[in-house]
């Protein structure tokens, strides 16, 4: 079942928030880094926020870093702190039960048992789950359950990125996902987009492909090479294998094992952890909040990984080809001609801009085939890369490239070509594949 | 007057006010790029029908030590080059300058397309060097120069005269800071579309709303950033061949059917001094504001569907409330109790998040709120819109309260 791909006409929208009052959510989990986050979030528009964790005192860990997180007094006022014990009680009187405990489908389960029990017939429960199945969770459940059920899920840390997915279960009420809806996108502010029930839906499934690949390549090529191939100048702020360490190894890890478990596209092999990265995660490299992943600082020295040795060595000494093409394509992006530098990508020479085009090509074409299967459309895998990884969405890199460069740079790097690429290439039609009306194109090119 | 002085805004597009060009190493003149190009797109204009170009700026000279930026138009596309085109400014009123050169451009029978540009990048300098920069804005060696963030204090001086005139109640202006930072939520490109903002966080008093300036805390201000817009005005003529174009009747594009403009003197101590014994505390703005709605012939603002002001600071907005007419002088308290501010309100202000919400990119400004009310009257704002929206009015002023522009856009 793939999901709708138009969003809710404004009027719409506010009448269904006219219609429902959201004035108490629980959050399960509340002392994790998605629990506090999100409850930090509906501090801003909802006046009783109540943190739940395995202890009170680890709920309150939790709220105080919502506090620390969005710096104001009004989370404190409109929060309540409380463990387990408390669920039933706060349960029945939520609206909202905001489930963001840790990823395993049992410990959900086993709280999801005792949330069906204590919740009113009219509430509603949301799991921010990156990658279980919310068919899965729900089942079983009963029907009241199964109809207020939706995944929603927020990008970390959910007050900076607005990028939001939302994923209804088979049985979810529309009016109630349309509720949702309305509320992440009128009070929240978020950018909505309804995926299908797919592994790690579409932002997870597009994004860490990419940064997956990244890492596999950078097991001969080395990290500083990789992120400088794979970096701004391609469509992104932050370089994919900075991102791993940013996000954790072991979070990357679990996406991609649950991809490559769970889905056989014609990438497959991109979805594979690399092994040496399977192995330092056992050694307890976890990325930035195990002191370092790919990068990690010694004072003012930056230091890279050496993948085959796990040893870390100075990137000022780490020599890397001449990439005279990068600063070419920084010099354009810098007076915003994208075009222009985009052609001058396409055509630069050598096996390192080779294999950047097939990462980017791997990107652009992957999300095309995702097309139809993760969202309704391109456009909803577009508005998720776009405010969820803060990349230029495979649209805009189209539309910079023309679709025959598209075609040309998928093609040339031996991958399959989408139908809609090799079409608008043949027949001109459409012109244009990124349609958005707000989202500025130009803003995921960093000159540099 | 003959159809000459019909001036019609065919659209245009607009930066999203909560980047930052410097981080993303780009020139000043990405970011008109940016903007005149997604406005020749967004609009379906060729850039060859373009026959003139205004920018409005405040101080590239001083924050990006470029100069000369009618110019830098002609970079954006080969088909410009040759063009007549010119920069305005007048502090934060600047935008709003630039669009009165045109239309009075075009209603002189000139030309028939122009663009026009308001621009500003402001990220390049810190707060504190950017704070005395605005300073520019002010009489500077009188009232801005050795103090730290001169125009919080001038506007906070604002609301201390409506409180020693009528009284002022903080909680008045905790309200308009939470509408404009709520309504910023419903607009993509608003600056503030992820900050954390409540009524009670406006009103806290703690570090994490700190004083800047009197009255003023960091809630009630609007911040600096980076941002351009573009919007194409033309005349009736053209008009009618682009809506020809496009599928449309000429009655189907708005149309700027008022303006008003007026220039007080510099200190804001003349201002008031001046206006002691007046109903206004800025009678100027007052006149701008009506000057428009007679041009429009518009008698009060129960003909005026929404406003885009210029909210500064909270107490320019709560100056607007009544310099509009929403209420009577001193009441403007009565329209933030009632709602009326709000996006279903009985006189919308600022549905797009206003200078507070959406962000200050100084001379943008007065652009921004031009297209944003042509957005709105056009039915294409999106979540910000309001509904039904037939006239919108913006009003736009530079230093405290000193040149004042308001047009009012309509169909």
């Amino acid at each position: 079942m793939t999901p709708r791909s138009d969003s809710l006409h404004f009027s719409e929208a506010r009448r269904l928030l006219a219609e429902r009052s959201l004035e108490h959510v629980v959050v399960l989990g509340a002392n994790g880094t998605m629990g506090y986050g999100s409850a930090a979030l509906f501090t801003q528009v909802v006046p009783h926020v109540t943190f739940l964790a395995r202890s009170r005192e680890k709920a309150e860990e939790g709220l105080a870093a919502a506090i620390a997180q969005v710096r104001s007094p009004t989370v404190a006022s409109r929060a309540s702190v409380g463990d387990y014990g408390d669920l039933e009680r706060a349960v029945a009187e939520a609206d909202l039960v905001f489930e963001a405990l840790t990823e395993d489908a049992e410990i959900k389960r086993e709280m999801f048992d005792r949330v069906e029990a204590a919740r009113s017939e009219d509430s509603i429960v949301a799991s921010v789950t990156s990658g279980l199945s919310i068919a899965g969770l729900a089942e079983g459940r009963s029907e009241s359950f199964r109809q207020h059920f939706l995944g929603l899920h927020f990008f970390n840390p959910p007050n900076v990125i607005v990028g939001t997915e939302l994923i209804a279960g088979p049985d979810t009420l529309p009016e109630v996902a349309d509720f949702v809806e309305a509320f992440g996108r009128i009070r929240l502010g978020r950018e909505m987009v309804r995926t299908a029930d797919t592994p790690a839906f579409a932002g997870n499934r597009v994004g860490f492909k990419v940064l997956n690949e990244a890492a596999q390549l950078a097991e001969t090529l080395g990290p500083v090479l990789v992120d400088r191939l794979v970096g701004p100048y391609t469509g992104r702020a932050l370089t994919p294998l900075a991102t791993v360490d940013l996000v954790g190894w072991d979070i990357h890890r679990a996406i991609v094992d649950n991809v490559y478990a769970n889905t056989d596209d014609e990438a497959h092999a991109t979805n594979e952890l690399p092994g040496y990265m399977a192995k330092l995660i056992e050694g307890g490299v976890l990325g930035d909040k195990s002191g370092g992943g790919f990068f990690k600082r010694d004072g003012k020295t930056r230091l890279a990984l050496d993948p085959a040795s796990g040893d870390y060595r100075p990137t000022s000494e780490i020599e890397v080809p001449d990439l005279g093409y990068i600063d070419e394509v920084a010099f354009f992006h810098a007076q915003a001609r994208y075009a222009e530098g985009m052609a001058v990508f396409l055509k630069a020479e050598g096996d390192e801009a080779a294999l950047a085009r097939k990462v980017i090509g791997g990107y652009v074409s992957y999300a095309f085939h995702r097309a139809g299967e993760v969202t309704a459309e391109i456009g909803g895998i577009d508005r998720i890369m776009a405010m969820g990884f803060n990349w230029a969405p495979p649209s805009v890199l189209v539309d910079a490239m023309t679709p025959a460069g598209a075609v040309e740079m998928i093609d040339g790097a031996g991958l399959s070509v989408p139908e809609a690429l090799e079409k608008a290439a043949r027949t001109g039609e459409p012109s244009r594949f990124f349609l958005h009306p707000h989202i500025n194109a130009g803003r995921f090119f960093v000159a540099n | 007057m003959s159809d000459r002085s019909e001036v019609y805004v065919l659209g245009g597009y607009q930066t999203d006010f909560a980047r930052n060009w410097t981080k993303e190493n780009k020139h000043f003149s990405a970011l008109m790029r940016e903007s005149v190009r997604g406005a020749l797109e967004r609009c379906e204009i060729a850039p060859e029908e373009v026959q003139s170009a205004h920018v409005g700026n405040f101080a590239a000279e001083l924050y990006c030590m470029q100069g000369h930026l009618g110019a830098f138009f002609t970079e954006v596309d080969p088909a410009f080059s040759g063009l007549p085109t010119s920069r305005h400014e007048a502090a934060c009123a600047s935008g709003s300058i630039a669009l009165l050169a045109a239309s009075a451009e075009i209603e002189a029978g000139r030309y028939d397309l122009q663009a026009v540009v308001g621009i500003e990048q402001m990220k390049t300098v810190s707060p504190a060097e950017g704070g005395a920069f605005l300073g520019t804005a002010a009489w500077y060696d009188e009232e801005a120069r050795d103090i730290e963030f001169p125009f919080p204090k001038l506007f906070g001086r604002l609301g201390d005269e409506y409180d020693a005139r009528y009284g002022l109640n903080d909680e008045h202006l905790a309200e308009i800071s939470k509408v404009n930072y709520a309504n910023a939520k419903l607009n993509p490109n608003a600056q503030t579309r992820t900050w954390y903002m409540n009524k009670e966080h406006a009103l806290c008093r703690t570090d994490d709303n700190p004083a800047v300036g009197g009255r003023i805390r960091i809630a009630d201000c609007s911040q600096v950033t980076d941002g351009a817009v573009c919007v194409f005005l033309a005349s009736r003529d053209y008009a009618e061949r682009y809506a020809r174009g496009t599928g449309r009747k000429l009655e189907e594009i708005p149309r700027i059917k008022g303006w008003g403009h007026n220039t007080a003197r510099l200190r804001f101590a003349d201002k008031v001094a001046e206006s002691a014994d007046d109903r206004f505390v800025l009678p100027h703005v007052r006149s701008t504001i009506t000057r428009a709605m007679e041009r429009a012939g518009i008698p009060d603002v129960s003909g005026i569907d929404g406003i885009e002001t210029h909210d500064c600071f909270t107490t320019s907005e709560y100056m607007a409330i009544d310099h509009f007419g929403i209420t009577e002088p001193g009441e403007s308290w009565k329209a933030v109790e009632e709602g009326w501010l709000e996006i279903d309100g009985k006189h919308p202000i600022n549905p797009s998040g206003g200078l507070i919400g959406a962000g200050h990119p100084v001379g943008a400004t007065g652009v921004r709120q031009l297209l944003d009310a042509t957005l709105q009257v056009s039915g294409q704002a999106g979540d910000f819109q309001v509904e039904g929206a037939r006239n919108f009015q913006t009003l736009n002023i530079g230093g405290s309260g000193t040149t004042s522009v308001s047009f009012i856009v309509g169909r």
